[in-house]
């Protein structure tokens, strides 16, 4: 488990699986457009949500904890909120 | 961390069945929908006994009415009931009860409305018999429990990113030591195994167990993807996605941290007692309050139950103890948490840490302590059915 130190200025974030292509954000600070492991996250992610760690293809596989939880419906740039609108 | 592996955590009631309760409820069963209102007039005369009255139906059929006959002899029985008021609408009911209740070894009265005359009558002879069984049970003697007397029920709800970071894995580490001193686990919620398959068959401890596992997830595959319907909405549930959760794999994979890097002993239907130790799967629905019910009356006394976002759910008879990881939800549901371990994501504790915190818990709670869901009453008894009734 990989984390971002939330007093660096970076928003804090975990990665769960060193293979995985997604983060979760872990804190409140959603109106900040911040850092999270060296890349710039969307403004607005909510606490618990997720953040692409790189570009997604439409249709590429969505990875967390090592494993596809879904797939992408648009394509996916690194930072951008990876949710409901945009993965099934 | 323990000292000894199987440690005494604290006391309880030995059943003549040789499992071991954690309370030693009074219960006023309503076996039937027809004599909830008598039953739950009665209970609330009579305080400390707990009214149990889940709208029963007649007229199952099939699988669904022998499945309810044994939930409600499962209710009875259960090691967590010292002595039952058992109330049926009919004569013949009520016999056929009584004669079921006689070898469970602890004092059962069967009592049939339509053998009594008159509402607050029938109220009154309910009464009457909680408060002679209130005094029999008052003074039962305990006996030292240990961590292989317990069988734990294993729940979540509100899933969110916490959860799978902090309160289920937390769950899945106790469970670890849980099982490693002889004790039971169940863990249920069919549909939130689906797209964790690969965990299944890595932590069976027979290839005959996955087979079962992966042949109950089948048949919810199909259930969930054949009717054209898409359940994202309903699970995951509106608050998971909310909360950040996109899909059920996602969800699935942070619900089965709860076991740890424990292996399944065996795969149970709904309500099924566990035959030996260990951890077992349970296929149950995903609603929390049925799969609890699944999981109790298979014989769990008390249930761990991991929360992301609120959830209130319980299970009437036996402790639930509600572990968050979600400082929000920490901060606004205070009354509804019994364990913290939100410093898991901070970094000021860790998983060991989270399990010697459920473990301590547990013997609080075996020793009287009230589990927030306790304090509000929480809980209901619901029984899956999969046809019309008659």
């Amino acid at each position: 488990m990989k984390q971002g130190a939330a007093d660096t200025g970076a928003r804090l974030s975990v990665t769960a699986h060193e293979n995985d292509n997604v983060a979760t954000l872990l804190d409140d600070r959603s109106t900040w457009i911040e850092i999270a492991g060296g890349i710039t996250v969307s403004a607005g992610v909510p606490f618990g949500h997720k953040i692409a760690l790189k570009d997604i293809v439409e249709g590429g596989e969505v990875i967390k904890y090592g494993v596809v939880i879904g797939l992408a419906r648009t394509s996916i740039r690194s930072g951008e909120h990876v949710h409901v609108h945009n993965i099934e | 961390m323990f000292t000894t592996l199987n440690s005494v955590i604290g006391e309880g009631w030995r059943r003549a069945d040789d499992r071991i309760g954690l309370r030693n409820h009074v219960i006023a069963f309503s076996t039937v929908a027809l004599t909830d209102r008598t039953t739950v007039l009665a209970a609330a005369r009579v305080p400390g006994t707990l009214p149990l009255c889940p709208a029963f139906q007649r007229g199952l059929r099939g699988e669904d009415a022998a499945l309810q006959k044994r939930m409600i002899e499962a209710v009875i029985a259960h090691p967590n009931v010292g002595a039952a008021v058992v109330v049926t609408h009919d004569r013949v009911a009520a016999a056929t009860l009584l004669a079921a209740c006689e070898m469970m070894g602890k004092p059962v009265i069967v009592v049939a409305l339509m053998a009594q005359a008159g509402m607050q009558a029938a109220q009154d002879l309910i009464v009457g018999h909680l408060q002679d069984l209130m005094g029999r049970v008052a003074d039962s003697p305990k006996s030292r429990l240990r961590l292989s007397d317990l069988c734990v029920a294993l729940e979540c709800g509100g899933s969110d990113a916490t959860s799978a970071l902090c309160a289920n894995p937390a769950i899945g580490r106790f469970v670890d030591q849980l099982v490693a001193a002889g004790g039971t686990a169940i863990v249920s919620e069919t549909a939130e195994f689906l797209g964790g398959e690969d965990v299944v068959r890595a932590q069976c401890l027979d290839p005959l167990i996955a087979d079962q596992i992966l042949a109950y997830l089948t048949t919810e595959n199909e259930m969930m993807h054949t009717d054209g319907t898409n359940y994202r909405g309903v699970n995951p549930t509106q608050e998971n996605i909310e909360a950040g959760l996109s899909t059920l794999t996602e969800k699935t994979m942070g619900a089965i941290c709860k076991i740890g890097k424990s292996r399944f002993a065996g795969a149970l239907d709904f309500g099924e007692k566990p035959a030996v130790a260990g951890l077992h799967f349970m296929h149950t629905p995903f609603f929390s309050p049925t799969s609890l019910t699944g999981m109790a009356l298979g014989g769990a006394q008390i249930a761990l139950f991991a929360m992301g976002v609120f959830n209130p759910s319980g299970f009437p008879m036996i402790p639930t103890v509600k572990i968050c990881g979600n400082p929000r939800t920490l901060s606004e549901w205070p009354d509804a948490i019994d364990l913290d371990v939100s410093g898991i994501i901070s970094g000021l504790s860790d998983y060991d840490d989270a399990a010697d915190g459920i473990l301590r818990l547990l013997g609080e709670v075996a020793n009287g302590k009230l589990t927030r869901a306790e304090k509000w009453q929480e809980g209901q008894i619901i029984i899956p059915s999969a046809h019309f009734p008659l």
